[in-house]
């Protein structure tokens, strides 16, 4: 079966300890702010998923978001915002700056495979 | 009429046949009027078929959110001693706090000095959302008593959720070592979308209780040692050179 592989990018280390555990199925990057996500997607060119925090040092998830987007070969690549309450307006750029969908914090596991397996090609494990 | 024994043999057997034919179309109508509860049958068995789903697909809810409790409380304990340095076991606090228990506004509250000084004031090491707190009860780093329920929580080390009278916080933790409160971890606003504290956030309020404290307790020792080890270590490399 064909592995998708999936980018997360979060400033927290308790959330990629999570995905860890709730994507098992699933081959994980890992990167802690938006500059090293970009470093991570120039590595990684078989990405077929972004998990993306927005509040995040050096680069926060909208400059990353902007960039992917702005990049022929990422442009494709379904992202998810991870957010919290009160980042609405930030949610909302997001969405309008090609964001996929977005999670609110805290989720459930059901909710956010939900959401994965919707955005890629076959269920999750 | 006369019996049939007395009619020729042709027709008597015409009539054995028409009697057996006879027979055969009432066997054949009991049959038919079999069929109706046959058909009953299979609608029982196929409600019960249903009703053996939808207890499967419950239990499976309830297996899956099983699951993901268990996750969130491996996860919490796993990053709380995953490390020794005190600020990031502080700040694995609050990421418990905001991201598995929705946790808008809270504060992490320890007694001064590490003992209930003659002040009886706790100071803030972290808060999360107090930049437009209207209680007034955690001005400039400081809580100095007034909230009933953490004032308890802080004194009897018993874990307390709200609502509680003449209290503005949701739920007060204790955190403790080796029995003995330390401080605190009281929430005081959830995240809009999250209505209130679920049943399964109770377990993981009570991990923090026992978990916390102790994690950074550990951490700061450490810490501390370490900072001595090194200043005597920095010591003795300057009486050999000397």
């Amino acid at each position: 079966m064909k592995t998708r592989k999936v980018l997360v990018v979060d400033d927290s280390k308790l959330l990629h300890r999570m995905f860890e555990m709730m994507l098992r199925g699933f081959p994980l990057v890992h990167a802690f702010d938006g500059r090293e996500a970009l470093d991570r997607l120039a590595e990684h060119k078989d990405v077929e998923l972004i998990l993306l925090d927005i509040n995040m040092p050096r680069m926060n998830g909208l400059e990353f978001l902007t960039a992917v987007k702005a990049h022929p070969e990422f442009a494709r690549i379904p992202v998810v915002i991870i957010t919290t309450e009160g980042t609405e307006d930030d949610t909302e750029r997001g969405m309008q700056a090609g964001a996929a969908a977005y999670v609110k914090k805290p989720f459930r596991n059901e909710e956010l495979l939900g959401v994965i397996n919707r955005l890629t090609a076959s269920p999750a494990a | 009429m006369a019996a049939p024994e007395q009619l020729p043999p042709r027709v008597g057997s015409a009539l054995d046949e028409l009697r057996a034919t006879i027979d055969r179309a009432a066997e054949l109508a009991r049959e038919i009027e079999a069929r109706p509860p046959a058909a009953g049958d299979l609608s029982a068995r196929l409600a019960d078929v249903e009703s053996d789903r939808d207890e499967l697909s419950t239990k499976l809810a309830e297996y899956e959110q099983q699951v993901g409790r268990l996750m969130n409380l491996y996860v919490a304990t796993y990053q709380l001693h995953a490390t020794l340095d005190p600020s990031e076991v502080q700040a694995t606090i609050a990421e418990i706090a905001i991201n598995l228990l929705g946790a808008e506004q809270f504060v992490l509250l320890f007694w001064k000095n590490d003992a209930r000084d003659s002040s009886g004031e706790c100071e803030i090491a972290f808060a999360q959302g107090m930049e437009d707190d209207q209680t007034g009860l955690y001005p400039n780093g400081i809580y100095g008593g007034g909230d009933p329920a953490v004032d308890a929580t802080l004194s009897d080390g018993v874990l307390r959720i709200g609502p509680i009278d003449g209290s503005k916080a949701l739920a007060c933790v204790p955190l403790t070592v080796q029995g003995a409160t330390v401080g605190a971890l009281v929430i005081l606003k959830l995240f809009d979308h999250k209505a209130m504290l679920r049943t399964e956030d109770r377990d993981l309020l009570d991990l923090i209780a026992a978990h916390a404290a102790s994690a950074l307790f550990a951490a700061r020792v450490y810490s501390n040692t370490d900072r001595k080890l090194k200043t005597l270590e920095s010591l003795v490399a300057l009486v050999r050179r000397q």
